[in-house]
């Protein structure tokens, strides 16, 4: 039996490995709970990627959405891209980054590296559950969850969502407590009651959740003219193949949306 | 006693083989569509909210994602 994101993960990465599936499909990989119709995908910030996944797109009869146009000048800014196909009477969402959040440089190699040895091309534990300190609520029950199946102690002190798992952690290994508490500073707290402990969690979890709103409102502010223009764009690329919509997209995207708008670089 | 994140549902999902994982999620997907109509300007992932050219669902504040 197939699955509609798996068997496009399956297509992306035909002859060599260019995307690795993420956020909410990688959840139900890992067995954790369904809780996402939408597929969403880090990318290999390379033209031969942008063009594979289009060409796989394009014939599925996509269409864009809202977003950045799919290429690495935009991508390595931080900007996703959103289309949107029809299969077998599902509406399905594929949206892709190549610089997730909250993920460092080291770590996004890392990703690719462990995801060469993968039969479903997947994020990990940890870095998935890096990618779910959004500014959505629901998703610090999916880390707590992850930080559960998370083999590594070290792992499990810094992504636990549970007082008492952590103050559990933190009795049987206070070195490695030491070691991690600059990283994660709620956990200096975690010798002391159950009570000042979830008072950390919780207000870890509100700066977290600010955090991502910020990040997300300096994208909105950035994208101000883009948003503006896109209803006309739409009109534009009504009727065209994927392919003649993408050369639209990006041509109208040029001097319009800045490339890497958090690093202040200009259109 | 121990904290709990998630449903007994979503739990077992890891005791099930996974033809029945994938048989659970596309029955929830073909279940989810039921509200893709409340859901068709937002997003779920990336950097942006709302799609400007999809008028908001009745009843949506402009806010919701």
């Amino acid at each position: 039996m197939d699955n509609p994101y798996l068997e496009l993960t399956e297509v992306f990465n035909r002859g060599r490995l260019r995307a690795v599936l993420s956020s909410g499909q990688a959840v139900v990989v890992h067995q954790l709970a369904v809780m996402s119709k939408d597929g969403d995908w880090i990318l290999r910030e390379e033209s031969e990627t942008f063009r594979h996944v289009l060409r796989v797109l394009a014939e599925r009869g996509a269409r864009y959405r809202f977003g950045a146009p799919l290429d690495s000048r935009w991508l390595a800014g931080g900007w996703s891209s959103h289309l949107e196909h029809r299969w077998d009477g599902l509406r399905l969402r594929t949206d892709f980054v190549s610089r997730p959040p909250r993920i460092s440089p080291r770590e996004l190699e890392a990703i690719w590296r462990e995801a060469e040895e993968l039969e479903i091309p997947v994020v990990g534990l940890d870095p998935l559950a890096a990618l779910k300190k959004t500014n959505r609520e629901k998703d610090y029950a999916v880390i707590g969850e992850l930080a559960r199946r998370m083999p590594s102690v070290r792992s499990r002190l810094l992504y636990s969502r549970s007082a008492r798992d952590l103050m559990k952690l933190a009795d049987a290994h206070p070195e490695t407590v030491r070691e991690l508490t600059a990283e994660r500073p709620l956990l200096a707290v975690c010798g002391r009651r159950r009570d000042e402990v979830e008072t950390a969690l919780d207000a870890e979890r509100r700066a977290l959740m600010r955090a991502n709103e910020e990040r997300l409102a300096a994208y909105a502010e950035a994208s101000r003219s883009w948003a503006a223009s896109w209803p006309s764009v739409v009109k534009e690329i009504s009727g065209s193949t994927l392919t003649e919509a993408h050369r639209i997209v990006v041509r109208r995207a040029e001097g319009v949306l800045p490339f890497a708008p958090l690093t202040g670089e200009s259109p | 006693m121990e904290d709990e994140f998630l449903s007994e549902e979503d739990l077992d999902l890891r005791n099930l083989p996974w033809e029945e994982v994938v048989a659970y999620w596309n029955l929830w997907l073909r279940q989810a569509q039921a509200t893709n109509h409340l859901d068709e300007p937002f997003y779920s992932h990336g950097v942006f909210v709302r799609d400007p050219a999809v008028p908001l669902p009745e009843g949506a504040d402009a806010d919701d994602s």
